[in-house]
Order: C-alpha cells, then structure tokens, then sequence
C-alpha cells in the first residue's frame, strides 16, 4: 500500500472524491474537520458506496448475499429458521416500454419507499435486479416469516405511484422461503427458491404471494382425525 | 369511452382425489347450460391426462397443445360439440404437458382471454392432485367448484385443495357438490358432509391472516346406475337416460350456477 506518502494519500483522495461525485454522492468531508477525519468521512462514503444500490438506497446484491450467508449460518447455530422474500413488480416492462426509464426509476423509487415502510427493524431489504427485491426475515419461524411477509406484500398491493403522466396502481409479485435448521444451503440456492416462488406467483395470477406449502400447507394429524372422525354411520349411510 | 370487455364466468371443476366424476359432471353441467341458452366453453384442463373426449364421444382434430406449441390459432382448434357447448381439448399423455412454466400459464391466459367474450361461461375440468396445473387453472377461475365423494380420501384430498388454495393462493369461497351419495339420502349425506367439511375449515383454516373459508353446499348427486351406464356408451345422461334422478340433479346443479353466476 502506498498510502504512507502523503502525495499519494492526496492522488487517493482525488480518486475517491471522483468515484463519489460520478455516483452522484456528495463530498462528505466537512469543512473546519482535521485531515485524518476528513480522509475518513469519503472512506466511509466509499463503504457506504459500495454496499448499496444507487436507485434505491437499499442495499446491493452483493452485500445481500453476504448479509443471507451469514443468517443462513446464524439459523444453522442457533436452530432458529430465517425467512427470505422475493419481490417483484408487476408488469414492470410495460412501464417502461410506455412511459421510459425515468418514469420506471420513479416508479422502482416510490416502491422501495413503501418497502422500507413495511420492515421490521431487524429485516434486510436489497435490491438485487431491475424490478427485484429481496428481504432477509431474520430468527422468524415459518409461520412468523409467513406473517411479516404477507403484511409486507399488504403494503404493495396495491401500490398507487404517482407519475407526472397521472398515477399508476401496481402490484407485486412475491416468494417466500425459510431455512431449515438442519440444512446447510447456499444463499444462492435459497435465493433461487424464493425466485421459484415468486415466479409461481406470476404465473398464478400475479400480485399474489406464494411460499414452499410442503410444511405450513402438510394436512397435519388433527386435522386428519378431524377429518375422519365425521360420524362415519351418517355419512356413508345416512342414518 | 370504450363499451366494457365482456368477460365470461370462469368455473374451475376440481377434486383432489381422481375418479369422483368430475368430467362427467362438468360435460352434464356444460349440456344442461346450453340447453337453457348460455354460451358455454368447456377447457380439458388436464393437460397431461386428458379424457373429455372420450366422455364425450368425440375426436376433436386438434388440442390445445397445437396452441400452445405449434401456433395454430385458437379458433381452429375450438371443438363444436353436437350437445351445445364447445370443446378446447387437451392432448393424453403428451409429455409437454407435464411441464407447466410461467410462459405456458402466461399463453393460456392469453388464448382465454381472446376467447372470452365469445362465452357466457367457461368451464375448466381440472385434473386429479394438486399440482401446478391444477392450481394454476382453479386460481384463474372465479368460482371454484369442488366434486367430492362419501370416501374419507376423497374428503381428505378435498380439505387438502382447499387448504392450499386457501394459504397459498388467498382463496376464500368454495362451491361443493357431493357425487356417488347414499341413494336413500342423498341431501341427507350432501348436508352432513358439507357440514362437517365447514367444521374442521374452521378450526383449523380460518385466521386473521388469510380470512374466513365458506363453502357453499350445491347438490348432492345420489350414486346412480345411469352414469356408469352413460359412460360406457359415451353419451351425456340427457342423452341416455334423461328421467334418471342424477340427470335431474345435474340439471338443478346448472340452474344453480346459471341464476348465482350467469
């Protein structure tokens, strides 16, 4: 590292100042600060840069990814399962191909807006494609994950976005999926089965939201007995 | 301002269990309605297990697969039945049918859509299970018309569909008719059945979250020599054995769903 010679510390900072004002970032150094905090005000502008999503503010892919690594690993230790939410919007494409990018950005803007509104503190939120949204539900049990998810999907359904062409009433798209405790998973693997969820919501109806049904949608043994226990005389006979 | 689409009243016909009746209840139905003069469109929505051909006794030269994947336009494939109502057959045991992606339910949507306000209503007879396709054609539907039997499996596969068209796809009301019923009671059983079938929905179904469950008893179609008899030669029971007491059940059955929906 070069940063000991202070012309060099001087030629970082110009760079980094550079990086900053093209990602639209203001010089966050104040005026009156000594150097060395000042270096450290656009070091952390830097971090801040790297890790989240310009459009949006939430935080990027990859970030996400090492943010649902660490849950998954956290879920494994603890036994406690962790949620993770796909969210997409619906018919996106058509907003853009009929009111243009800009329109579309304002759109994904307004979104996020009532997203973040919707969050549990402890939740992540990132923006991990165009349209697309994920959320880490962190220590929920499947049926607590399945709750803070439809009361975020609630919110998005339907969104009215107000554009300067009038207003747009959306909806969203969402799959939820959780981890198993006894399971080592990729974030990967998880993230592309709570797109396998979510793209079965688009292809059921759209604005809809659907999650892994084998265990909360399983008939369990009460209600087999429940089921079975129907006076059998009456049913079968009629007497 | 442009005069509202007509869009025609899409009733999914599903079980659960195989074997309850559902295409024959659907094909009587659809007859029954068309004889009082509704439009009626009845869509094989088994798309890998086709069979409404055969109840029908018809060889419709083209499926909704040469739609679907051979780009022959809708219309030709539309199969005028000689019983009133049209037929978009499927193809058996075709292995594309087994593989349902998001771009195939999206070209379904489209090929009903372009046909809807051709119809009064459209009737999907749906497959046995509860897999994608299954779902995908009950979700589309407006009302959901669930056949179910005496036998605990069928009860079980019933309460399973209801379930998770209930937690998965937010699906709150459900039409119910009970086929192959005792045939000294048959109200009798229709009414226990359903009664019981609401009961244990709302113990364990109904919550905050996803709201109330209401099934709605609709008939109760007694067990009935005519249907096998009705089968066997391929006909609809109007057609073999008009004065049977299921052939008047159906009959009550689509006047049912003409004065609640059409």
């Amino acid at each position: 590292m070069s940063g000991n010679n202070p012309e060099d510390q001087k030629l970082n900072l110009s760079n980094a100042l550079r990086i900053l004002d093209n990602a639209g970032r203001e010089d966050p150094r104040v005026a009156g600060d000594s150097p060395n905090a000042q270096l450290q005000s656009v070091i952390d502008a830097l971090c801040d840069l790297s890790i989240h999503d310009g459009l949006t503010g939430l935080v990027n892919a990859t970030f996400f990814h090492a943010v649902l690594t660490r849950e998954i690993e956290r879920s494994l230790r603890t036994g406690r399962t962790c949620g993770l939410m796909v969210l997409d919007i619906d018919h996106f494409k058509a907003i853009n191909d009929t009111y243009g990018h800009a329109t579309g950005d304002a759109v994904i803007q307004a979104v996020t807006a009532e997203l973040k509104s919707s969050l549990r503190s402890m939740d992540t939120a990132a923006r991990i494609g165009g349209e697309e949204f994920a959320i880490i539900l962190p220590e929920c049990a499947p049926e607590d994950a399945i709750h803070a998810a439809t009361r975020i999907h609630s919110v998005l359904n339907p969104v009215t976005v107000r554009l300067e062409a009038g207003s747009v009433d959306l909806t969203a798209s969402a799959g939820l999926v959780w981890t198993s405790p006894n399971l080592s998973v990729s974030s990967t693997v998880l993230l592309s089965e709570a797109d396998h969820e979510m793209y079965r919501a688009k292809r059921t109806g759209r604005g809809r939201i659907c999650y892994k049904h084998a265990d909360s949608t399983m008939i369990s043994r009460q209600e087999r007995s429940a089921l079975i226990m129907l006076n059998c005389e009456e049913r079968f006979h009629g007497r | 301002m442009a005069a509202e689409k007509h869009e025609a009243r899409r009733i999914a016909v599903i079980s659960g269990k195989g074997g309850v009746g559902k295409s024959v209840i659907t094909a009587n139905v659809a007859a029954a309605l068309s004889s009082i003069g509704r439009r009626i469109l009845i869509v094989d929505a088994d798309l890998g297990l086709a069979n409404l051909d055969v109840i029908l006794g018809v060889a419709p030269p083209f499926t909704i697969q040469d739609i679907l994947y051979r780009g022959r336009p809708p219309e030709e494939v539309l199969f005028p039945t000689d019983k009133g109502f049209d037929l978009m057959p499927a193809g058996s045991g075709l292995p594309e049918g087994t593989m349902f992606t998001q771009n195939l339910a999206g070209d379904i949507e489209s090929i009903l859509a372009s046909l809807e306000d051709r119809y009064d209503a459209i009737l999907f007879d749906g497959g046995a299970g509860i897999g994608d396709v299954v779902l995908f054609f009950a979700n589309l539907a407006h009302e959901i018309l669930l056949v179910v039997t005496p036998e605990p499996t069928s009860l079980m596969d019933a309460y399973a569909s209801i379930k998770i068209l209930h937690q998965v796809y937010g699906r709150s009301e459900f039409l119910l008719l009970v086929n192959q019923a005792d045939p000294d009671c048959p109200d009798q059983i229709g009414a226990s059945i359903a009664g019981h079938l609401q009961s244990v929905i709302s113990r364990y179904l109904d919550s905050d979250d996803h709201g109330l469950v209401r099934i709605e008893l609709i008939g109760s179609i007694p067990e009935d020599p005519a249907v096998p008899h009705a089968v066997m030669r391929r006909q609809l029971l109007s057609e073999s054995c008009p004065d049977a007491p299921s052939t008047f059940l159906m009959n009550q059955v689509a006047d049912f769903l003409d004065r609640k929906f059409l």
